[in-house]
């Protein structure tokens, strides 16, 4: 099984530590963080990096919020529209995230389709959807939501009815319930699902390369201009691995919490 | 399942339906609405505002197929999404079968490192590879392309396979060698066999992944290695809204015609075989 394993080391393990290893040299081959004060000597950058975070934490929380009530009611309504709703909600884990994101563009630009069901509405001013970080949000809640029901959903499969039954029977409501049976039980599934999403959409470059505005704008177009325009490679990959780092942290808070848990039960 | 009445069942049931069926309509018109305003779009002639549908022509389509560098993209996808697919094929599947029949130590540990490109914010992780293939001379190149479109089939083509050889019970392998087969010939007259669904699912979603990756392929193909996900963002961005939704619909449809040919296997659980480890 050695190929493959090859493989991953090529194109992942390699490339991620020739790019730590080249951000910490200088050009006399010692260890330096001058790339590092460099590229966070940009106020630009600095800014992009804030408001990176900003939108990856808005977007995780708005995905977060429409799919655990969608994975609830999968789990555990029996209705027709429950059903309907189950191949509704996986129809973006097919569409190209390019495709995904002209989509909402035409779905939400002004005088798109949104603005026209507004007019025909009478309702005559409307808000700027795309081109701005709300735009980027909603385009991200469209692409991850499938798969943040599909996680979450995962996890709710496995908690036994009996245990929510026993719940009901001793009077707990729907709200104590939630938060004192199905969120606890839940509780790893859930934490993957966070951390996936913080790591995708901090990660992510075509949705706010479109739909995103000028600036600020998120790290991963401001590297890839830095990399593709500007041709100033060394700042790129010292932004790269600036994102390793922030990703590593929330793994690590992932693996922190996942452990704790399991240290407690 | 036990027929456990919803947690929310206290409230009281009209209203209860009224607010399910509401979300349920916001909720479909959200995940829907986008798609089907850019198929409006790709048979729109003009769509001017405030006009709730659009004057119908197929004029873009002559102008999007017309155009030479859309020929050239639909080739260049064409050629290197089905190369690294079968690559991507010829390295994982007997590595698969061995993660399948073989136990040792640190075997789950090997078979969830190759979660390990989605533990990286992605752009980051193109960026690093597009560093490394300045130096090898990969930018730019029909090989770098194939290479990077490798790097999310990998997932599909060892966990998928994996799952599905399991599955397969030993001792139809071990009576075939008992009746004299060599290793070899068990392989390709039993369990190939059996496997091949499973394995046509594993393709399949390794090709979409292929076929649709856009921003890798955008930093190591450029200029002269653009398929069609890559044309796409230029088409977005520079020409007017039917344009890009005319190629939006030819960039879903290999994609789609695929999932439909191979739907009998997809709901065959092999999917879900895969992800059980």
């Amino acid at each position: 099984m050695t190929p493959p394993l090859l493989l991953l080391l090529f194109l992942i393990v390699i490339p991620a530590l020739a790019a730590i290893l080249e951000t910490l040299t200088s050009e006399g081959g010692g260890i330096t963080l001058a790339h590092y004060a460099q590229v966070l000597g940009s106020r630009a950058v600095r800014t992009d990096i804030v408001f990176t975070v900003e939108v990856t934490l808005a977007s995780v929380a708005a995905v977060f919020l429409l799919s655990y009530p969608i994975a609830l009611y999968l789990r555990f309504s029996r209705t027709r529209l429950a059903s309907v709703l189950g191949v509704v909600f996986v129809v973006p884990l097919f569409v190209p995230v390019v495709i995904a994101s002209f989509a909402m563009i035409t779905f939400l630009v002004p005088h798109g389709f949104v603005s026209t069901l507004l007019y025909l509405l009478g309702v005559h001013r409307f808000p700027q959807l795309v081109y701005n970080a709300t735009g980027i949000v909603l385009a991200q809640v469209w692409v991850n939501v499938p798969f943040a029901v599909l996680i979450l959903g995962a996890g709710l499969q496995a908690i036994d009815d009996v245990l929510i039954d026993c719940a009901r029977d001793v009077g707990a409501g729907p709200a104590r319930t939630f938060l004192s049976i199905i969120l606890p039980l839940n509780g790893v599934p859930t934490m993957i699902a966070l951390t996936l999403l913080f790591i995708g959409i901090f990660g992510s470059f075509t949705i706010p390369y479109l739909v995103g505005g000028n600036a600020p704008q998120m790290l991963g177009v401001t590297m890839t201009n830095y990399l593709t325009q500007y041709l100033r490679r060394t700042e790129a990959v010292t932004m790269a691995v600036m994102a390793f780092a922030i990703a590593a942290v929330v793994g690590a808070l992932y693996v922190g919490s996942v452990s704790r848990r399991e240290r407690g039960a | 399942m036990a027929a456990t009445s919803p947690p929310w069942g206290w409230v009281p049931g009209a209203l209860a339906r009224a607010v399910g069926v509401g979300m349920f309509l916001a909720l479909t018109a959200f995940l829907l609405g986008p798609l089907l305003t850019l198929l409006l779009w790709a048979f729109a002639g003009t769509w001017l505002f405030p006009h709730p549908l659009p004057e119908f022509s197929l004029r873009w389509w002559a102008f999007v197929l017309g155009n030479a560098d859309v020929g050239k993209a639909i080739r260049m996808s064409l050629l290197s999404a089905p190369t690294a697919t079968l690559l991507s094929a010829l390295v994982c599947i007997p590595a698969s079968y061995a993660f399948a029949r073989l136990e040792f130590p640190g075997r789950r540990f090997l078979l969830l490192s190759f979660l390990s490109a989605n533990a990286f914010p992605k752009i980051g992780l193109y960026v690093s590879i597009a560093t490394l293939f300045y130096r090898l001379n990969l930018m730019d190149t029909f090989l770098g392309v194939v290479l990077i479109q490798l790097v999310n089939t990998l997932l599909f083509m060892i966990w998928i396979p994996t799952g599905t050889f399991r599955g397969i019970n030993r001792n139809l392998e071990e009576a075939a060698r008992d009746a004299g087969a060599g290793p070899l010939r068990t392989f390709f007259s039993i369990t190939l066999p059996i496997a091949l669904p499973g394995l046509i699912v594993a393709a399949l979603f390794a090709f979409i992944a292929a076929f649709d990756e856009a921003q890798g392929t955008l930093i190591v193909g450029t200029p002269n290695h653009v398929t069609m996900p890559v044309l796409m963002y230029g088409l977005v961005l520079s020409y007017p809204q039917p344009v890009g939704a005319v190629f939006s619909v030819l960039l879903s449809f290999p994609s789609l015609l695929l999932l439909i040919a191979a739907q009998r296997y997809l709901r065959a659980g092999y999917l879900a075989a895969g992800y059980s480890l």
